[in-house]
């Protein structure tokens, strides 16, 4: 094969087509992993502020105590304090624009970076939540189930117990890890292929 | 702004081919080569701005529609479509030579099977680059852009040969 040969071929041929006009510029969706992830993250920002909104409720829909409601209120201002602190992270990433024309490498460790820091930064509120979900949990069958709760407790050994809070904390680890994988990681994972490829020795 | 507008369509009008041959590079399709082409003039014009003129347009151009096809992501549930390669996006001038459309035609199919580090390595090459500006677009040292630019060709010609055609 001769490559000079080929060089010439390539420069002679012409695309003709239609010229491009001022309607592609109004294309409003872009397609980089980024824009992707983008996009999933303010569908969840939504549906976050939708689950809170409902969760606000929860004291009518289940008659809390006023010691639960106290506990209550303390938690659901932890949560929304978290929430409000990583949304507003994530409002920056949304808003932080790339620029195409740096160098390959640069431009793709920038998007390499920023969308795995925000991957990280996503699963940490999930895990927060979590937490705080199952810690509330807890405390409400403490409170307001607490005879059941103890006699239950009283008949379980300490490595038993023990051993159920481990397989929680698992269980939402697990979950969490997946479900951003699954969200996010096609994305993350392309472009490390890329980073990969360009670093091959 | 309108004016704006029309100087930059005024400019990837003049280098369209860019965009043409990157599209037809980086996707096997069609209907693929189309959204491809539609989101590098889109991430063009958004980076026109960055483009302050102290290198030349098609320098900036190469840059920013490679950097593109790169991280592009195809649009989700989308059939591969596999439309033969001479009929796909109006690329062909039917005044060419039956032999050229042949060669162009096997060279997309085995630029089909190298990595897009290596589809960027040959455009660039076929565009007339020298190693010393391929390592500058690409972010990485002039003797790692000979090194992997000759492994490429390489990888190429035996791409070729395994598909039964010889140029």
């Amino acid at each position: 094969m001769n490559f000079d040969d080929i060089k010439n071929e390539w420069n002679a041929e012409t695309p003709e087509g239609s010229n491009i006009s001022t309607d592609m510029l109004k294309i409003k969706q872009a397609h980089t992993p980024i824009d992707k992830i983008r996009g999933k993250m303010k569908h969840e920002f939504f549906y976050q502020i939708f689950f809170l909104v409902l969760m606000a409720f929860v004291p009518y829909f289940f008659g809390f105590s006023s010691a639960m409601n106290q506990v209550f209120l303390m938690f659901y201002a932890i949560t929304c304090g978290f929430t409000a602190y990583y949304f507003f992270k994530f409002y920056l990433f949304y808003k932080n624009s790339y620029d195409m024309s740096l160098d390959t490498r640069k431009n793709i460790l920038w998007f390499f970076y920023e969308m795995k820091l925000n991957i990280e930064l996503y699963k940490a509120l999930t895990y927060i939540v979590a937490f705080i979900g199952v810690a509330f949990i807890a405390i409400y069958l403490f409170i307001e189930k607490a005879s059941i709760f103890n006699k239950i407790l009283a008949k379980l050994s300490s490595v038993y117990i023990l051993l159920n809070c481990f397989i929680t904390i698992l269980i939402i680890g697990v979950i969490t890890e997946l479900w951003a994988w699954y969200y996010y990681g096609k994305y993350l994972k392309q472009v490390k292929k890329v980073v990969d490829e360009l670093d091959y020795e | 702004m309108k004016e704006t507008e029309n100087i930059f369509l005024t400019l990837i009008n003049q280098h369209k081919a860019i965009i043409h041959k990157i599209s037809k590079m980086y996707m096997n399709g069609a209907e693929e080569q189309r959204d491809l082409f539609q989101e590098i003039v889109l991430q063009l014009w958004k980076a026109y701005p960055t483009f302050k003129g102290n290198s030349k347009f098609t320098t900036w151009m190469y840059r920013v529609s490679l950097n593109t096809a790169l991280i592009y992501f195809k649009k989700d549930n989308r059939k591969v479509d596999k439309t033969p390669l001479d009929e796909n996006i109006d690329v062909i001038d039917i005044n060419e030579s039956a032999e050229r459309e042949e060669k162009l035609a096997y060279l997309y199919t085995a630029v089909q099977e190298l990595n897009v580090i290596e589809k960027a390595l040959i455009f660039l090459f076929l565009e007339n680059q020298s190693h010393r500006e391929i390592a500058e677009n690409l972010g990485i040292s002039e003797i790692n852009a000979r090194v992997k630019l000759n492994r490429t060709k390489e990888k190429l010609q035996s791409i070729i040969k395994k598909n039964g055609y010889e140029f």
